[in-house]
Formats: structure tokens, sequence, C-alpha cells
């Protein structure tokens, strides 16, 4: 195998710039592979009657970069067979309908890169120190993922 | 002496995204939180929703003692909401 097709690779980006499909897919990309699969979140406009104006996420920057390449770390160990992975996901204020994170995965055959994804986005859930706060026409609301083991776990 | 970091419902609480706290070299989680609530008493509201992260490992509160080194970064976790 020639190594221009690539040691498998982790792309990370927290950015505060419009999310592009087309950026994420293109990065995970190879000649060795036959699958990429992608995760897109997208902004709704609605919670529980309400009308979500848009989103604003925050992160603690340093610490969901390292949290996202640890998902990295366990996506290879669990499907050794995954290429590359890129994980890129916006920060500050998302318009509805936009992108909020974009996951994409490449592996020789589907079925590893559709679990892998699947993975991905349920452990960043779970794991991953960015915030969202749902902006509404006349209140907002920081919303806590029902993965997240620490919200209301006591109530 | 250490960094304190703020985040989301916790930043709003305290009214700051990040100050240098002077505590004990030795605490459990749940003294750190209590150092914290004396200088920010709008956070108690928070308690049970939060941990921590120190050295951006998640710790829970409770009697975990953490070693802390002067200029090691806490930051307060209200649930988290990505993706």
């Amino acid at each position: 195998m020639d190594e221009s097709e690539g040691v498998p690779k982790d792309f990370i980006k927290l950015k505060s710039e419009k999310l592009s499909v087309d950026e994420v897919s293109e990065l995970v990309v190879s000649p060795c592979c036959g699958a990429v699969s992608l995760f897109i979140g997208t902004t709704r406009n609605n919670f529980e009657g309400k009308k979500v104006v848009h989103l604003e996420y925050e992160a603690y920057t340093s610490m969901a970069e390292s949290e996202i390449k640890k998902i990295c770390r366990d996506v290879r160990q669990k499907w050794p067979s995954i290429k590359h992975i890129a994980v890129h996901h916006r920060l500050g204020v998302v318009p509805i309908t936009e992108a909020s994170v974009i996951i994409a995965v490449s592996s020789p055959h589907r079925a590893e890169s559709l679990e892998a994804v699947t993975y991905c986005i349920n452990t960043l859930k779970a794991s991953v120190p960015i915030w969202k706060k749902e902006i509404y026409e006349d209140e907002y609301s920081w919303k806590e993922n029902k993965e997240c083991f620490w919200a209301n776990s006591k109530k | 002496q250490v960094s304190v970091l703020y985040f989301a419902r916790s930043a709003e609480l305290a009214g700051l995204r990040c100050e240098t706290l002077r505590v004990p070299r030795q605490v459990t989680s749940l003294q750190l939180w209590e150092e914290i609530v004396k200088v920010h008493p709008r956070l108690a509201v928070i308690r049970d929703q939060v941990v921590f992260a120190v050295r951006q490992e998640y710790v829970l509160l409770g009697d975990q003692l953490l070693v802390l080194q002067p200029g090691d970064e806490v930051a307060v976790i209200p649930p988290i909401s990505g993706g």
C-alpha cells in the first residue's frame, strides 16, 4: 500500500463560520475506502410549541477538542478498519436549518463507518463540553442532553 | 491559586467566565464547590446539576480528593448540550 493513501487522520474543528458538508466529506475521502458515512445535526425551529429564533453554542474549547480526540481513539479501537474521521462543530449563533455539527467517517466497507458515525454523535452528546442555548421569541433556555449523566440526575 | 472557568448557566450565575481563586492544595471536590459558592452564592441553585473538570478530566462533586497545583485549570460544567 503506498504512502499517498495516507495514515488514518482525525480532523477536529470548532468554528463560528458556517459548516460545509462538502468540505467535511472531502476530508475523509480516501482511495482505499468504499464508504463515507455522514451525520449532520441541524437546528429545528420549534421546541414544545415555542418558536426557536436561533441557537447559540459555547464550548470549553480545549477540553472539547481533547474529548473529541478520545472519541476518535475509541472509534479506532472498536472499528479498526476506519480510515479518517472528521468532526466539525459550530460555535456562536447558528440560524434555523443550518448545521451545528457534521461528522464524517470513511472505511473500506459501509458497516463500520455507519456504526462509527452513530457512536460518535451519541458519545459527543454524552461527553463533550459544549453547551446550546435555544433562543425563543421572548426568552431562552440552556438545553441539557439526555445523554448527560449529571443533568437532573438526583431529581 | 487555580484558574476557575465558568460556562453556560454557571457563567450567567457567577457573572463572569474566568477568575483565579486561592484554594487549599488538597481539597475534596465538594469542598472546592463550597469555596466557589462562598464567592458566588448564586451558584448554589445548580449544585445538583454540575460537575467539575479538573485539568480537563471530569470530577463529580463529592469526596474525591483533588491535589491541585498552582495554575491548574478547574471548570464548572453544567449539563452539556453539544451536537
